[in-house]
């Protein structure tokens, strides 16, 4: 059946707020007589905090509060918490904070920050994370052992591994003896940084009675709510998050414990008075999160045809000074570590590791991106020894629908990865002569979702017919408002624009895991399509009573409701609740969703994915043979989403995932010196693609409809920009026969690898 | 404190401002107008550009007190009369809008493109909004409104 809102390019129900500056954004909110703070962060990566001397500071007239890690001893962190609010025995990275000042002015709270004296005492450094494995490495974490943590990590105690995890399937010892042919490669990825536009900002208030109110830029209020309660001790119901009406972008970078810490511990002190931050670009790189530095290796057999019968991946994710999401970013990308085949015997080993150096954690593709680097990057190598082109190598091994997943935990439904690469390479030959310097690249990834995680919504219809839709799935950019009030207004039979989508506010709405891991179209989109349901229930049991027809033979349409047999005998939604409510009152729909309806899991993150994304990219590009600079001058994207609800919105998610992906593989890298410190926190001398780096673009949508999925739809975001750096790297090898395996592919690294014939 | 008037979209605005504040921070501090946005303060991310007598300026770099008596526009005076901007409905029917914090840098930097060469290639659309950062579109669809907004015939 042909839906009204549901695979619609509706246009976005933000978007008119957005291009008249109207959008409020958190930046813009008006904190009712709110200080501003400012924080102290230290220059060194790894030293003893001897003494903080805050006296001066305290005298600057204007200065309101200043604290210090002494004054709030809590340890905050998802899935191991080894956070602490203010840092307070020691200094695990260059640009952690050591103290903040609350004061009238932000011109005076900075004046505060020089105010205050620090007496550092140096401990040695550790950069590198295979050096941090090492047993005598020197520990970022002294107190690993005695952390709380999830019950599915796994930290090893007296070291820098603050997470392992391994799987197996069959004997990948057999496998490689059975091969043709074996092939050992280590790739390492880099770090980036996410770039939201929009800085991380935050403000907090605490009331007489001690509750706190957060505004923040943060992907999940209720997480959000949960960390801090548990990091406090105190009840969820004396902490409110509420989030800013529209979030300039987020990509991973604004979840966990970012700013609101030090508003918290500030406005402690300010006696009701909110206390507001906004990060400087400087400190967004240096002290928000970035995407892990990765070193992969890759070991794989084949056969002479192309069949993979062996491969073991060890994989060392570098999370910087505090785990974040690190553990979980290893443990989902270990899962997808052999990439989207038919492997009979499989190893794959992920460690995430402690170094001095920014916190890493989430970032669009969750790990993903750089093991497909890996995974894909050596299908290529191995398809050349093969003499196999890149697409036939790919459809022969690639998984298909009721296939066990690589790392062997489940049966895969909803699998598109042959559509996707079939129509990724469409039309594209792989064995005609071309242009010197013209290059071709393929690559495919996969992607999975954190499980398993819950959702909640609520929807509301008033007495005109206005429906209200109470989710705390936050739009940050990603098109989430409009989506879901497509869903909700398929479900009510009512037009998009007579619905009003709220913001999150943990007081007001519902109960979401977070708004990442591509789960909210999935996840969100259930729970909204049953509270519309409910709320369809009852207003069709009211409508029978009035129109004398059983509510199973009533239909609606464009917010009326019919007698199927007879539809002349109508009634519109207003007159359903006028009819019912003379004195007042709202029609309620609830609607919840968890994957594990049974409750049997043993936690967040212990469950296999409950849907998988598939996706293949195409890319053309044109190397400058005396420069060594890479012109990326095609893209094809072809990305499986199970349903597209709004196919104008997957293609956005297409483009900019695609773009995204592509600055890390040619220009993106945060510089670290020796000592920890970030050498190009700012946009000159940390590249960001412009306008002017843009190829043409092709975006495709397949659908392979998700049981589970509501209208069959899983989830996109963040698999756009999974395959794309290795198949520029895939594209590169093709145009002038060099193999980079260390990203980014900058035209420094390629001219001197072209020279050296490599 | 110095008293100077700053003429924004075409209101006449009685200020009194540090000399050493910038554009940007008075008109979102000062005079309320928050559209304009705050990507960096360095003049590297594009997402505070106003229009300086119709010239794409970083409003981060500009000191308040030089641009008084000068015809400055934000992103609240681009539509008029209620009625949206060409370029602010190609944005919204092309999907050129994600997060939409580039966005009210981007229609300025398109408006002044499009008041001096209103037929551009999209070559030269690229160029005019390369200093405008946008992390969520891939600059695709943006690059799409500008020239649909061009070729419906866009209007000062």
């Amino acid at each position: 059946m042909k839906q009204a809102c549901v695979g619609q390019s509706i246009l976005r129900i933000d978007a008119v707020d957005k291009v008249t500056g109207s959008a409020v954004f958190g930046d813009d909110m008006d904190f009712n007589r709110a200080f501003y703070g400012k924080a102290l962060r230290s220059p060194f990566a790894h030293a003893r905090i001897v003494a903080v001397d805050i006296r001066e500071a305290l005298r600057l007239p204007g200065v309101k509060a200043v604290v210090t890690g002494k004054d709030i001893q809590a340890l905050g962190g998802e899935a191991l918490k080894d956070y602490p609010f203010i840092a307070s025995d020691k200094v695990r990275y260059a640009g952690e904070a050591v103290a903040a000042v609350a004061a009238v002015t932000e011109a005076i709270a900075e004046k505060a920050v020089d105010l205050i004296r620090v007496e550092y005492q140096e401990l040695p450094v550790v950069t590198d994370p295979e050096k941090a494995m090492n047993p005598k490495a020197p520990l970022v974490h002294e107190r690993l052992k005695d952390y709380h943590h999830l019950p599915v990590i796994q930290p090893v105690a007296g070291t820098n591994i603050c997470h392992q995890v391994r799987f197996i399937k069959g004997d990948v010892d057999k496998g490689f003896a059975e091969s043709d042919e074996i092939f050992e490669d280590t790739f390492t990825t880099q770090m980036i940084q996410h770039c939201a536009i929009e800085p991380h900002m935050a403000a907090a208030r605490v009331d007489a009675g001690g509750s706190i109110t957060v505004w923040v830029t943060n992907d999940g209020p209720h997480r959000l709510r949960k960390d801090l309660a548990e990091a406090l001790g105190l009840p969820l119901k004396k902490i409110r998050v509420i989030s800013p009406p529209y979030m300039g972008g987020g990509f991973g970078a604004k979840g966990g414990l970012k700013v609101e810490t030090l508003c918290i511990a500030l406005a402690l002190k300010t006696g009701g008075r909110p206390v507001k931050m906004v990060l400087t670009r400087e400190e967004v790189f240096t002290s928000s999160l970035v995407r892990h530095p990765s070193v992969i290796k890759i070991k794989t057999g084949v056969k002479k045809d192309g069949t993979i019968l062996a491969r073991e991946v060890d994989l060392i994710y570098d999370t910087g000074a505090y785990s974040e999401k690190g553990p979980t970013v290893c443990q989902q990308a270990s899962t997808a570590g052999p990439g989207p085949y038919n492997i009979p015997h499989v190893k794959v080993s992920g460690y995430c590791v402690y170094t001095n150096k920014p916190v890493a954690g989430a970032f669009r593709g969750y790990g993903h991106t750089q093991v497909a680097w890996a995974h894909e990057s050596q299908m290529d190598i191995i398809a050349a020894k093969l003499g196999i082109n890149p697409v036939e190598i790919r459809l022969k091994n690639a998984v298909r629908e009721g296939d066990i997943s690589p790392t062997g935990q489940q049966i895969l439904n909803s699998v598109g990865l042959t559509e996707c690469i079939q129509k990724a390479a469409a039309g594209v030959r792989w064995d005609e002569p071309k242009q010197a310097f013209h290059g071709q690249g393929f690559a495919c990834g996969y992607k999975n979702t954190k499980t398993p995680s819950g959702s909640s919504a609520l929807v509301k219809v008033s007495q005109d017919g206005s429906v209200e839709l109470l989710t705390s799935t936050v739009e940050i950019g990603q098109g989430a408002k409009t989506i879901l009030a497509q869903m909700a207004a398929e479900e009510l039979g009512v037009p998009v624009t007579a619905i009003t989508v709220s913001t999150p506010d943990t007081d007001l709405t519902p109960y979401d895991a977070s708004t990442t891991s591509s789960r909210s179209t999935f996840h969100m989109g259930n729970a909204v399509k049953k509270a519309a349901g409910d709320a369809r229930g009852q207003i069709l049991k009211i409508a029978a009573q009035v129109l004398g027809q059983p509510p199973a033979e009533l239909g609606i349409e464009a917010g009326v409701v019919y007698a199927l047999k007879d539809r002349q005998k109508r009634i519109s939604y207003t007159d359903v609740l006028k009819n019912q409510c003379r004195a007042g009152i709202d029609i309620l729909g609830r609607g919840s969703y968890h994957p594990d309806d049974e409750g049997v899991c043993a936690g967040p993150w212990s469950s296999p994915s409950i849907f998988w994304m598939y996706g293949a990219q195409y890319v053309e590009v044109d190397v400058d043979a005396e420069t060594g600079q890479v012109r990326v001058t095609k893209i094809v994207g072809a990305h499986d989403v199970g349903r597209a609800i709004n196919p104008m919105t997957c293609e956005g998610q297409i483009e900019g995932g695609i773009i995204q992906g592509m600055g890390p593989a040619l220009m993106e890298e945060m510089l670290i010196g020796e000592k920890g410190e970030v050498r190009n926190p700012n946009f000159l001398d940390y590249k960001l693609p412009t306008a002017r780096d843009v190829p043409e673009i092709l975006p495709i949508i397949v659908e392979t409809p998700c049981s589970e999925g509501p209208w069959g739809a899983k989830g996109l975001g963040e698999m756009t920009n999974v395959p794309i750096a290795p198949a520029i790297a895939n594209a590169i090898y093709d145009a002038v026969g060099v193999r980079i395996k260390d990203l980014p592919i900058t035209a420094e690294k390629l001219l001197k690898a072209m020279r050296e014939g490599k | 404190m110095v008293s100077i008037e700053l003429k924004v979209n075409g209101e006449i605005y009685a200020v009194s401002v540090k000399s050493n504040e910038t554009l940007l921070d008075v008109l979102r501090d000062k005079i309320g107008l928050t559209g304009t946005k705050k990507g960096c303060d360095t003049g590297q991310c594009g997402a505070c550009t106003v229009l300086l007598d119709g010239r794409p300026v970083p409003s981060c770099l500009m000191l308040a007190v030089d641009v008084k008596n000068r015809d400055i526009l934000t992103i609240e005076g681009v539509a008029r009369n209620g009625a949206l901007h060409p370029l602010q409905e190609a944005f919204v029917s092309e999907g050129a809008v994600q997060c939409g914090y580039c966005t009210p840098g981007m229609i300025l930097s398109a408006k002044a493109l499009l008041d001096r060469n209103p037929h551009p290639t999209e070559g030269e659309i690229k160029e005019a909004i390369s200093g405008n950062l946008c992390r969520c579109t891939g600059y695709v669809k943006i690059i799409q409104a500008i020239a649909v907004a061009a070729d419906r015939g866009s209007v000062k």
